[in-house]
């Protein structure tokens, strides 16, 4: 049984259809890539496996477990964290406090221990403050832990989105344009922490970039998505050498130019 | 000194209501036109069961604090789903609705003419330790894993449900905790001024507690102590221009809101690392 | 009875439409709920009860009817530009989140009911009768006629708003300042100079309908708190629609009309309100609106 297997993704919005029965999966430690042509649907298939829209049809099954129709957070709690492609921090808490909010969701304590300073409460708070300080330490933000998100510059706020999302204690992990706007030595930062990452807690990484780098270099297997269809997949090098993506990507080659 | 006594009271049960409307709007995000009603439920139903039924005060206070949990339960359940635009509208809809209702049980709440006898009961002690304990609770409530999720899905509801925060049974639990609160500063009202009329409770009052915890800062607990004491207790030492008080009072917040629009608290909050901060600094000044 | 109660409804939707046109106007031009359309038409309904004092001699009827209104209508636009200066300009050059104007527009409604007040000292005044007969046989029931002219009227003036949206400049640029306000500074047009506009036309808009509620009802300060009739119809109509509005807005009127007839003006509100819930649990998107999905 596969970690996670997606089967038949379609959405459409109106007349558009955005994914067109898409399938795609990943094995636990896998680092798995999906790239495509802006529009062709990749942050689509992601909000559809993360339950952000309803799916038309398919099935997102997580260990064998059916998770369409479900709710977001279900989804989440089930083992799917994310990142997302425009930034989403919580302006409204520090640093720190955006990671410990991920990991809220599994706090146990009730109202009546919080109210009467219940040990139940006190521990479950240092667990969180010590575990979200521990991943804020992992992306190397543990200075930053009491700024506030929109104080840090891009390249940090998307390390943070990680550790957040980390948070979650997630076994398929989904980033969305991870190092979109970061400059080559972050980039390369960058693929060094996901592969620190995955070696550590060993869960799946779905990928969506548009940065061949990070593609090449982390991905073991690749799906290419064009106009909501599954155009091409297979590892870096087949997909490298395959006609139909460059011609997705650039155009088709034209004989009668020649410089 | 009666005088400066009955204004401190009268602050002290509208800082608790307001904390009411600080959780909701504040913590939460959602724009409640309807919390006065909770406060009317819980005043009546106290007076109601202490004058008509004889029962004793405890239990009362109890019972009235748990109906206006119930009527918070009522409201909340289908609007949390609700989209943001709509959840004032559904709010001032049923803040109308209990007032109407009140209104027309004439033979249990005395209708339009409201009910009287009511034995006062509150004192500056009940207040001042009532404020204590429900500003504490807040406090624990904002500081731990509920007030944290209520800022997250406050900044971002998308993002919080993709972290696993269950947003609806946040956003209930939340105004749950608020309709309590906000019907325990009712029955206080209630067994002060030992009369209630249904008018007293209508949409202007929760927009202008919203008001107030938008003047001190929607994002600082201590904005909101701040702006209830000063739009509060100021309208009373301003009696003697009585015609006069709201229209000042309206003047003040506009240039609050268009001039300092973070409210006068901003981002700020006091609390133990503010206040080292503030002391520290002086204490350690370079010579 | 039907009939009468229909007729009715509509008149006084016909009055709520009113509101409700001008409420979501602003509410598309600045995206936020204008509550100080309240204050306005409470000022404004005064203004007209002055200018129907002052010429009760010279002019009688139909011309007295004509210059309340004028005057109403006039005094709702100034007013309304008024209020935009103070209470939403700044706000718009600091670029605050609708939040902080919808307090703002409380505030400012909160403080002109009261100046009211102070004026009026809450005394009920009323306007003279306009008109000499006073109903009309009209599909075997009695019509008012001062109902009639409120429905006439408020189809004129909604019709005259539709002509200005859509066949003016102005409109046109009222139009492109509902998508994005601060853009439409590129293509060449004031942002200043239209959302005032928008103000002002919903401030006349405003006028015209607080003499209706003065002529309905009798003047008071509080009467300005029927602009929520306004927000609840626009948000049934669906928040952002014109035309769902005014369907929101003659709905609402038939169904309190009924709701008075059947249960009586005690418990109406409290069914408009369950109905009203029920609607939006099961339509969100209300009659004409549209829900935009978020994305991620």
């Amino acid at each position: 049984m596969s970690l996670l297997e997606v089967r038949n993704l379609t959405k459409s919005f109106g007349g558009v259809r955005a994914v067109d029965d898409f399938s795609f999966g990943a094995e636990q430690g896998e680092i798995v890539g999906i790239i495509g042509p802006n529009g062709a649907g990749k942050t689509t298939a992601f909000n559809l496996v993360t339950g952000v829209y309803p799916l038309d049809r398919g099935s997102i099954l997580l260990e064998g477990k059916e998770l369409a129709g479900k709710e977001q957070f279900e989804i989440t709690r089930s083992g799917i964290g994310r990142t997302f492609q425009n930034i989403r921090l919580f302006k409204g808490l520090s640093v720190l406090e955006n990671v410990m909010t991920a990991a809220d969701p599994y706090s146990q304590y009730g109202l009546f221990s919080l109210f009467t300073l219940g040990a139940a409460f006190r521990r479950r708070e240092r667990e969180v403050r010590a575990a979200a300080g521990e991943y804020l330490s992992l992306v190397g933000l543990e200075k930053y832990a009491d700024e506030k998100p929109s104080n840090l510059p891009y390249g940090l706020q998307r390390k943070l989105e990680i550790a957040r999302a980390l948070a979650t204690e997630p076994k398929v992990l989904l980033l969305d344009e991870p190092a979109a706007g970061l400059n080559p030595s972050e980039v390369r930062e960058f693929i060094g922490l996901v592969g620190e990452l995955r070696e550590r807690f060993g869960f799946a990484v779905l990928v969506i970039e548009h940065r061949m780098e990070v593609i090449m270099t982390l991905c073991s297997r690749i799906y290419v998505l064009n106009f909501g269809k599954l155009l091409a997949t297979g590892t870096p090098a087949e997909v490298r050498a395959n006609r139909e993506v460059t011609e997705a990507y650039i155009g088709k080659e034209d004989g009668s130019c020649s410089v | 000194m009666d005088y400066f006594v009955s204004t401190v009271i009268f602050t002290g049960i509208a800082l608790i209501g307001v904390l009411g409307v600080y959780l909701i709007t504040g913590l939460t995000g959602l724009f409640s036109l309807g919390q006065a009603a909770f406060m009317a439920i819980g005043g009546y139903v106290s007076a109601v069961l202490i004058r008509n039924y004889s029962v004793p005060v405890v239990p009362a206070v109890v019972l009235a604090i748990a109906a206006a949990m119930l009527a918070a339960l009522l409201v909340g359940l289908p609007t949390v789903r609700l989209r943001r635009d709509y959840i004032s509208l559904v709010t001032l809809g049923f803040g109308e609705a209990i007032v109407a209702l009140l209104n027309n049980s004439a033979n249990i709440t005395g209708g339009a003419m409201g009910i009287s006898g009511i034995p006062q009961l509150t004192t500056l002690p009940v207040v001042l330790v009532s404020v204590v304990v429900c500003l504490g609770l807040v406090i624990l409530y904002k500081n731990s894993k509920y007030g944290r999720q209520c800022l997250a899905l406050r900044s971002d509801e998308l993002a919080a449900k993709s972290m696993g925060i269950n947003v609806y049974r946040l956003k209930l639990i939340t105004f749950l905790f608020a309709g309590a609160l906000t019907g325990y500063s009712g029955v206080l009202f209630g067994f002060y001024t030992t009369y209630l009329e249904p008018a007293a409770f209508n949409w202007i009052i929760s927009a202008e507690w919203t008001i107030i915890v938008f003047v001190g800062g929607v994002n600082s607990l201590t904005g909101t102590v701040l702006a209830t004491i000063l739009l509060t207790g100021l309208p009373e030492f301003l009696r003697f221009a009585s015609e006069w008080r709201v229209a000042i009072y309206c003047v003040i917040v506009l240039l609050i809101v268009n001039y300092r629009t973070a409210g006068i608290m901003g981002e700020h909050e006091l609390s133990p690392k503010t206040l080292r901060r503030l002391f520290g600094k002086t204490k350690g000044a370079p010579r | 009875m039907l009939v009468q109660n229909i007729l009715n409804g509509i008149s006084l939707g016909s009055v709520y439409a009113l509101i409700a046109v001008g409420f979501a106007l602003i509410f598309n031009v600045l995206k936020f709920s204008n509550f100080s359309q309240g204050g306005v038409m409470t000022v404004t309904a005064y203004a007209g009860y002055v200018a129907s004092r002052y010429l009760s001699d010279r002019l009688d009827s139909l011309a007295l009817f004509a210059a309340v209104l004028a005057a109403a209508a006039l005094s709702g636009a100034v007013i309304a530009a008024a209020v935009e200066r103070l209470a939403f300009r700044r706000l718009r050059r600091t670029k605050s989140e609708p939040v902080y104007y919808f307090i703002s527009s409380i505030t400012m409604g909160i403080l002109l009911e009261n100046l009211v007040t102070i004026y009026a000292s809450s005394n009920f005044y009323s306007y003279p009768r306009f008109f000499t007969t006073s109903a009309v046989p009209l599909f075997g029931v009695n019509v008012a006629v001062t109902d009639m002219m409120m429905f006439a009227l408020s189809i004129a003036s909604l019709l005259a708003l539709l002509f200005i949206l859509h066949r003016t400049k102005i409109g046109l640029g009222i139009r492109a300042a509902c998508f994005d306000v601060n853009t439409v500074q590129l293509m060449g047009m004031n942002p200043d100079f239209l959302v005032t506009t928008a103000l002002m036309i919903s401030g006349a808009l405003g006028g015209v309908s607080g003499v209706f509620l003065g002529m309905n009802y009798t003047l008071y300060p509080q009467l300005g708190q029927m602009v929520v009739k306004g927000f609840v119809a626009s948000v049934l109509g669906g928040l952002g629609s014109i035309h769902g509005a005014v369907i929101g807005a003659v709905l609402l009127g038939v169904l309190e009309i009924f709701f008075i007839s059947w249960v009586g003006a005690g418990w109406a509100p409290v069914f408009v309100f369950i109905v009203m819930l029920a609607f939006l649990l099961v339509r969100p998107r209300g009659i004409a609106g549209i829900i935009v999905q978020e994305k991620a």
